[in-house]
């Protein structure tokens, strides 16, 4: 009995000395996981190119919030681009996961360097010029993904290139229209009225 | 007499420069502004701005805080997608997780409507120390090591509570300066907008998070700890948890 009293301490003790906390690697076939490292590591920089863009939203949003600025309806328009474009980012980690990409080489994958380079606008119509401009970069740069991503000759990966093709890239152009019809009446409304055109138009935006 | 008219002409000069100095209001610009003798030109408001209060002095250290929030929004992303890969498989940690990431992110746009709304402006570069790894030992900064998203289940939630009770001792710092009674550094208005918006809402995550590093501690200390986690991971799916 005694020495069952021992075992029992010594058991406990042993059972707390330590949490498991890391549990068992299993072992899955890997032959699922058939996207090119070339077209991953694309895919990964393109998230930053994301964040990037959300970021450079936000600062156009900050912009047209100041109390010398005062133009609710860019600043909505904007921060709610900012946060679009941050689900695209998440929309693209989500297609690396599912995948089965992301095991490893996670952390360093969004960087401190997303600071925004412009962050002053001379008027509604230059931040939207610019916004449109930004729009058509990434569309560039989508492009060269699907470029990168079809292109591999081992590997053409035609499910990712379709998704881009049909998801991003129909987003990307809509997005553009929509920013381009709204610079066009903007111009029209300030070609004889200047400050009031811009204002009428802050307020539709809202 | 040559030496009274001087005088009074030094006086009046006086009194010309002391209206210009008391002449920081928005009125007197407005009125500038219109007068018929003034060229639409040279005329502006500079002094019609929402600044009041120590909104100047406060500034800098709202920007910082502003983009640590966004950027530990980011960090919080990294630890969700890690739980989120094949091998990992954890969806209660991913989506965990996923909501400090979202509010993170939406209370990092508010707090830049928020520095707007009295008169500042943001700063994206100014980005505090502990966001861009330096760890300031005295005269220099040098880099800390690589931060590391990539946990096990436990060190990830203790992780989770530590940045919590960073963002949350960090706003408690700007509300000391805020708060400090000493003219031309009182602020009672950031005061209440830091109260209203991020004291409760911190509170809530450090606790919850304190109790959920308790409970899988616990769960951790039994005999089959992988089957624990599995559970705790179900659990944490669910809202009411």
């Amino acid at each position: 009995m005694k020495v069952f009293g021992i075992f029992v301490v010594v058991c406990l003790a042993f059972a707390s000395a330590r949490l498991t906390c890391e549990h068992k690697t299993p072992k899955i076939p890997d032959d699922w996981i058939d996207m090119s490292s070339i077209c991953v590591k694309r895919i990964r920089s393109h998230v930053t190119e994301e964040l990037k863009a959300a970021m450079q939203y936000m600062a156009m949003g900050a912009h047209f919030s100041k109390d010398v600025v005062n133009r609710p309806g860019f600043a909505k328009l904007f921060f709610e681009a900012a946060s679009e474009e941050r689900e695209h980012a998440i929309k693209l980690i989500h297609y690396l996961l599912m995948r089965g990409q992301l095991t490893s080489g996670v952390s360093d994958m969004i960087k401190r360097n997303l600071a925004p380079s412009t962050i002053i606008w001379s008027d509604g119509a230059s931040a939207i010029r610019d916004a449109l401009q930004l729009e058509a970069s990434v569309t560039k740069k989508i492009r060269e993904l699907i470029k990168t991503c079809e292109g591999e000759p081992t590997f053409n990966d035609y499910h990712l290139v379709d998704y881009l093709t049909g998801d991003f890239l129909t987003e990307q152009y809509e997005g553009q229209r929509d920013l381009a019809g709204k610079l066009s009446t903007l111009e029209k409304l300030m070609d004889s009225h200047g400050a009031l055109g811009e204002f009428l138009f802050d307020k539709k935006l809202l | 007499m040559v030496l009274g008219i001087m005088k009074t002409v030094i006086l009046l000069l006086t009194f010309a420069a002391l209206a210009l100095c008391a002449d920081d209001f928005c009125y007197k610009d407005t009125q500038r502004a219109c007068s018929p003798t003034s060229s639409k030109l040279v005329t502006g408001v500079p002094n019609c701005n929402a600044k009041y209060g120590a909104i100047d002095k406060l500034q800098s250290s709202l920007q910082k805080y502003t983009n640590e929030l966004l950027y530990r929004s980011f960090d919080f992303l990294l630890m969700s997608t890690f739980y989120g890969n094949y091998i990992k498989n954890r969806p209660g940690f991913e989506k965990l997780y996923r909501t400090y990431s979202d509010s993170l992110w939406n209370d990092g746009i508010e707090l830049i409507k928020y520095i707007e709304t009295r008169g500042g402006t943001m700063d994206f570069s100014n980005i505090p120390n502990n966001i861009l790894n330096l760890e300031n030992d005295g005269s220099e900064s040098k880099p800390s090591p690589k931060p590391n998203w990539e946990l096990n289940e436990y060190t990830s939630l203790a992780k989770a509570l530590d940045l919590e009770k960073e963002l949350a001792e960090d706003i408690f710092k700007i509300h000391l300066d805020a708060d400090s009674l000493k003219p031309g550094q009182h602020d009672a208005e950031v005061v209440h907008h830091i109260e209203e918006e991020f004291v409760s809402k911190h509170r809530d995550a450090i606790r919850k998070l304190s109790g959920y590093t308790y409970d899988l501690g616990k769960l951790l200390d039994t005999p089959d700890a992988s089957l624990a986690v599995y559970m705790f991971d179900e659990f944490l799916q669910n809202d009411k948890y």
